[in-house]
């Protein structure tokens, strides 16, 4: 059965709207927050500056890092939580599906609008990413960008096949590496992630 | 107050809230990114994050206060804020005193210290910088007072086992 995503949306905009008595979003089994795209932006685009050119690379890999990980245990919460089990697993007829469910819930969160458009059993995963906040905040602060600046979807990317393919949890976190192809930042049209086995 | 079923709404792939885009996230990205931020940086990861909430406050706050004229009084400003602190899950806030020169604020219960405690367990130092940023830039657009305005410290954290987090709020411009 394909992933009705927006069954998914329906269910986080109305679980965004619970909370509980001390002000804590408890949702998919991870706590929430909602807070404007530009606190994101602004807090890795200018840790990117300050980090100065000499050290961009590594910028780079800890703004991915931190998002793989937290893409890593918080898909691992959401696909164990309650909410999931009633709405999303019914729509799930084998593990490539959770692939599907899990772009439907990042589209809910605000991520973007973001499409598989390949999925390689074990190999390969491509999605494409029309509007990433990230690219669109890039634009929108700094012009038009020399490389690819949407870290966060990057690090996510890999954790949706780490979680998939990768070795159990909580092993499997970096089994898989993707790369930004084609960034909006940098005046592509869309946002390409590829995500391949890492080399280690 | 504020209708909150019409404020946080979606156009198309997009989420907004009182017409600002924003992104749901949840307690493992907001810690690692503050870990991240601490660890290679140190006080000015500190600054970086202070002020980053600090920006992105003033501006949805004062589109809100925009939107919401009839709130005249400091009370149902105040009031506001907490509300969309409580209702964006960052916690509950109280404003107890607090004027335009400064004041004292209590917040018995956070996302980022829920997270941070369930990430990391118990701090030696005060860690919401989060909250610090939140407030100043709160009251800069209530104060109708430019960003940096004011300063925020936190003396007691629940981070650090304090029963609650205590912010004082001064004017660096006083």
């Amino acid at each position: 059965m394909a992933i009705d995503g927006s069954k998914i949306i329906h269910a986080v905009m109305e679980g965004s709207r619970i909370r509980e008595s001390k002000g804590i979003i408890p949702l998919f089994g991870v706590y929430l927050s909602l807070f404007p795209v530009h606190y994101y932006n602004m807090l890795s685009f200018d840790f990117e500056k300050m980090l100065g050119k000499h050290r961009s690379t590594e910028a780079e890999s800890l703004l991915i890092k931190a998002a793989q990980e937290c893409g890593y245990a918080t898909f691992q919460g959401i696909r164990n939580s309650w909410e999931w089990e009633e709405i999303v697993a019914p729509m799930i007829d084998r593990k490539e599906d959770q692939v599907g469910g899990f772009t439907a819930v990042a589209i809910a969160f605000g991520w973007g609008d973001l499409v598989v458009k390949e999925l390689i059993p074990d190999e390969k995963l491509v999605i494409h990413v029309g509007d990433s906040y990230e690219a669109s905040g890039y634009i929108s602060s700094y012009g038009i960008a020399k490389s690819s600046k949407c870290y966060m979807l990057r690090g996510v990317a890999g954790a949706f096949m780490d979680l998939i393919y990768g070795e159990d949890y909580p092993d499997g976190c970096f089994d898989f590496l993707a790369e930004e192809s084609l960034c909006r930042a940098k005046g592509d049209e869309y946002c390409e992630f590829i995500a391949r086995k890492s080399p280690h | 107050m504020i209708d909150w079923k019409s404020e946080l709404t979606r156009k198309g792939h997009r989420v907004v809230l009182s017409g600002q885009p924003i992104a749901m996230h949840c307690h493992h990205y907001n810690i690692n990114l503050q870990k991240t931020l601490e660890e290679t940086l140190g006080d000015e990861g500190v600054r970086l994050m202070y002020r980053s909430v600090e920006n992105a406050v003033f501006f949805s706050f004062k589109s809100l206060l925009e939107q919401y004229k009839k709130l005249k009084t400091l009370k149902s400003k105040l009031e506001m804020a907490s509300i969309l602190y409580q209702n964006s899950g960052l916690g509950i806030i109280h404003f107890q005193d607090v004027k335009s020169h400064g004041g004292q604020i209590n917040s018995p219960a956070s996302h980022h210290v829920t997270g941070w405690l369930a990430k990391h367990g118990r701090r030696n130092t005060p860690g919401c910088h989060f909250a610090r940023g939140w407030i100043a830039g709160v009251l800069e657009a209530i104060f109708d007072r430019p960003i940096g305005y004011y300063s925020v410290n936190e003396p007691k954290c629940k981070m650090m086992r304090n029963d609650e987090c205590v912010f004082d709020v001064k004017a660096d411009a006083a």
